[in-house]
């Protein structure tokens, strides 16, 4: 936005905070320090938070290199209301505890469900086991 | 590498040779297979390096001393004593964890060991390298020796004698997959898509070009979240002697030995000579304070020191600028990357990107952002006077050790892509929605200040200068005289995978349906035809705002030349004849882009032309509304339609109140029944058309109030028949028009009686109460 009005352009992004979804859903936060032109971008001092429910956690990962095509989007943390979350922190371990159960109970209700339909003789292929064309 | 079946084969004049140059290839044989998989096979790693390094420590005094000439020799001897260790080192060659290393351990107990991080994280190599870090920044902290760092990252071999040279070169393949093959294209040291240098580095011997795995890292662990106050910025640890920053392989007090490598870089980038180069200097660069990263690699710092120099290469422009003060001792280095980077941006206009192609007003916006961001950051130093926000994110750009590490060049280097791609041959084609916005825009502005009456602004004119469109034929290789065709096929001139030849069929073969498919495939075709015909009627305005004086009359008579082609197309072009069929249109009629289509090509035709689609149409009405039934489009005809009412005599009005009612011709016997009509009257399109024909109707009589006096007035005539049509329909499921015009009522007044008008009243819900 810099020097192109009207375009999108992350170079006046460079040197902020932000938050990075990325395409395995992974969330990072950190500051913005390089860019190219495929979106590329170079995180430091990035923070992976894993969130489940209410509750966050936080580990640092420090530097990060990533290829802009896996980036869904981005956006700039506002430092003033960065901490004025209704989410509360938790330690990591916690929230990876809580990850895990929340993976084991979302794969519990999938079986469930494919189990289900099963037996009234349906079948959802999943997206993964579709063949690409 | 020949080897014979048996030794019967070998050629007995060169017995002795031949045995012997057999044995010189079996040692060499042995020699390459030691190495790959036996004894001789170093697993390289770079921790084993940083062991080196370690230990080199020790040794420094005494190499310090040494002014050898001959580095070479140096490195020989030192790596003579290592021999012993390596014994035991390569026993602890396979190492489960980095903590269980015991040189690390040594090294991590030498200096406070921080807290682990919090948590037992399984997420183990971020651990390690952190403390990896801690332990690589303190053995970079002191001065290198005299050895090359390079020799170091090379796996250790015991010293060889005469071979080593050969040694060196063959079997030296550095770690990193950018490892040179001999042979191979020249590794480059950095990766292709890295934004070019001020100075172009010569590319050397392929062997020299073996990037260094050595890391430097500040001392800094990063903790989470860290105020930026507690950490050293690189500034202050330049300023701090003997930091890792300043770990530059030369002391400052010791003239620096550079190695071959480093001799010729700095010959080659720097332009100084050789041995020269004081490490105050290289405090001096702001270049170094953004990136710590880089800074034990002398060729990217000399690229980094290039890209601080925009407008003019080498360092002596640098160092001429402030004479008095090169060379300064290394603690009076400028007080941040501040002043020095702000001098880059005042640099900054020079690389400007490329605007001229962009619309005046972005260019406005553009300047009006620079001198923004020129006012922030010159308030940095200054006092803000801005509000709180501004200024603690001032504050935050100020106390960040870490910001402008994409140095403004390389921020102009992306933009400048970014604008590249923004380049095309007709902006209208390709970014259609940018260009009638900006339109709107201006226009919105123009009309504030004829409102206004403020001070006037420059009235741009939007050029958009075009990139010309290079029209490339690639022509594939071919040979005179050559029976065949060459097999080559490339990016422009893929190969063939499938002969695909269209074979037409005779009419005899083709089924019904095949027959009914392949003329809905023809009407489409034609549609799409004629859509594009369309566009490019649609936009002759536009291009005849632009266009000069003299390719006007061309223009119109392009634009006439390519409605009429629209016209046929609709109409089914019969060369010579009369239309006898609707078929064709009818067929267009049936698609739904056909109906839409129609729609915009009305207010192009002229009056006779449309007034004859509309004819067909209303003589095919209930065709068209059976086949309108799901797509419910047409609807959209009735503006285009009303519109050309207005336009069409009297005659026509009637001729087409006949049609569409299906007016029996004489008003003698009335047709029992009027599908036709009552199919009309049902659909909300018929409905509302019929009733904006006999509102026009009316419209045309009340104004001629001559004809009002005529009774054999064929208006009139039709109207009898067409009321007594409407009085017979029952009333069942009438549609809901679309409009309802007001004059009814006193037309059909004018038929018939008060009690019928009633009737008709409530039958057509013509009483606004009714509704």
């Amino acid at each position: 936005m810099n020097y192109m009005p009207g375009t999108a352009s992350l170079i006046e992004d460079i040197d902020k905070k932000h938050l990075v979804l990325l395409r395995d859903g992974r969330t990072l936060i950190g500051f913005l320090r390089s860019i190219d032109q495929f979106a590329n971008l170079v995180l430091h001092q990035t923070v992976e938070r894993i969130h489940v429910g209410k509750k966050y956690g936080d580990i640092p990962r420090g530097i990060f290199v990533v290829r802009g095509e896996n980036v869904v989007l981005l956006g700039e943390i506002d430092l003033e209301k960065e901490s004025d979350t209704p989410l509360q922190q938790v330690s990591i371990e916690e929230i990876l505890e809580e990850q895990r159960v929340e993976q084991q109970t979302k794969l519990e209700a999938e079986k469930l469900k494919v189990q289900a339909l099963k037996d009234r003789g349906l079948s959802i292929p999943r997206a993964d086991t579709l063949e690409e064309y | 590498m020949f080897r014979y079946e048996s030794l019967e084969d070998c050629p007995l004049d060169e017995d002795e040779d031949a045995f012997q140059g057999l044995g010189e290839e079996d040692e060499e044989i042995d020699q390459f297979n030691d190495d790959t998989f036996g004894s001789g096979a170093v697993d390289d790693d770079w921790q084993e390096a940083h062991e080196r390094l370690a230990e080199l420590e020790e040794k420094l005094p005494a190499a310090v001393n040494e002014q050898s000439g001959n580095g070479e020799r140096d490195e020989m001897d030192l790596l003579g004593d290592h021999e012993e260790n390596l014994a035991e080192r390569l026993s602890k060659m396979v190492i489960e964890n980095e903590l269980e290393d015991p040189a690390i351990m040594r090294a991590v107990q030498t200096r406070p060991v921080l807290q682990p991080q919090p948590g037992s994280l399984n997420s183990s190599i971020w651990d390690g390298s952190e403390v990896l870090r801690r332990i690589r920044g303190p053995l970079l902290a002191q001065e290198m020796p005299t050895v090359s760092v390079l020799e170091y990252a090379l796996p250790q071999r015991p010293p060889q004698g005469p071979e080593d040279d050969r040694d060196l070169s063959e079997r030296a393949l550095p770690r990193r997959s950018t490892s040179p093959v001999i042979g191979s294209p020249p590794v480059r040291a950095v990766p292709i898509g890295t934004p070019p240098k001020q100075m172009a580095v010569p590319s050397f011997n392929q062997q020299i070009l073996c990037p260094k795995p050595v890391h430097v890292r500040p001392p800094m662990p990063p903790r989470y979240p860290a105020p930026y106050g507690e950490r050293m910025s690189p500034n202050q640890l330049c300023s701090v002697p003997n930091s890792s920053l300043l770990g530059h392989p030369f002391p400052p007090s010791v003239p620096p030995v550079l190695s071959p490598l480093q001799r010729a870089q700095l010959l080659g980038g720097a332009q100084l000579q050789p041995g020269r180069m004081s490490p105050s200097q290289f405090a001096r660069v702001p270049g170094f304070v953004g990136s710590p990263l880089a800074a034990m690699n002398p060729k990217l710092l000399q690229g980094r020191i290039g890209q601080m120099l925009p407008p003019a290469p080498g360092f002596r422009a640098f160092f001429s600028a402030p004479p008095p003060t090169t060379p300064p001792p290394p603690q009076q280095h400028p007080p941040g990357p501040g002043p020095h980077l702000q001098n880059l941006r005042s640099q900054a206009p020079m690389f400007r990107p490329d605007t001229t192609h962009l619309h005046p007003q972005h260019r406005r916006l553009l300047h009006q952002r620079q001198q923004q961001n020129r006012n922030q950051h010159r308030n940095l130093n200054g006092a803000g006077d801005r509000g709180s926000h501004r200024s603690s994110h001032q504050d935050h750009i100020r106390k960040d050790p870490y910001a402008n590490l994409m140095l403004q060049r390389e921020k102009d280097w992306v933009s400048k892509i970014q604008m590249m791609q923004l380049q095309s041959t007709d902006p209208y084609l390709d970014d259609f929605y940018y260009q009638n916005y900006f339109e709107k825009l201006e226009k919105l502005s123009a009309a504030e200040e004829m409102q206004g009456d403020g001070p006037k602004k420059e009235r741009t004119k939007l050029i958009t200068p075009q990139v010309a469109k290079l029209e490339h034929t690639y022509k594939p290789v071919q040979f005179e005289g050559s029976l065949g065709k060459l097999t080559v096929s490339s990016v422009n001139n893929p190969r063939k995978m499938i002969d695909a030849v269209v074979t037409s069929r005779s009419e005899d073969d083709e089924t019904k349906e095949k027959q009914v498919r392949d003329k809905r495939r023809k009407t489409l075709f034609i549609i799409e035809k004629t859509y594009s015909l369309l566009l490019d009627v649609e936009d002759y305005e536009r291009r005849y705002l632009l266009s000069l004086e003299e390719e006007r009359p061309a223009l119109m008579d392009e634009r006439k030349h390519k409605i009429c082609c629209m016209y046929d197309n609709l109409r089914g072009k019969l060369p010579g004849q009369e239309r006898p069929s609707d078929d064709h249109f009818v067929q267009i009629m049936c698609i739904r882009k056909g109906k839409r289509m129609v729609a915009r090509i009305l207010p192009f035709l002229s009056t006779e032309q449309a007034a004859d689609i509309l004819m067909t149409t209303a003589r095919n009405l209930p065709f068209l509304i059976k086949k309108d039934a799901q797509d419910e489009v047409l609807p959209c005809l009735l503006s285009p339609f009303s519109l050309l009412l207005y336009h069409l005599p009297p005659v026509t009005v009637t001729s087409l109140l006949q049609q569409l009612m299906n007016l029996p011709q004489s008003a003698a016997a009335p047709a029992p029944s009027n599908p036709h009509l009552s199919a009309v009257l049902q659909n909300k399109f018929g409905l509302s058309l019929l009733l904006v024909v006999l509102s026009r109707g009316e419209d045309l009589q009340s104004s001629d109030a001559a004809s009002e006096l005529a009774q054999s007035n064929p208006w009139t005539e039709v109207m009898f028949v067409a009321t007594r049509e409407l009085l017979r329909i029952p009333q069942t499921g009438l549609a809901k028009p679309i409009s309802i015009p007001t004059n009814l009522v006193s037309l059909f007044s004018r038929y018939v009686d008060r009690q019928k008008l009633n009737l008709l009243e409530t039958k057509l819900q013509l009483v606004q109460g009714i509704r």
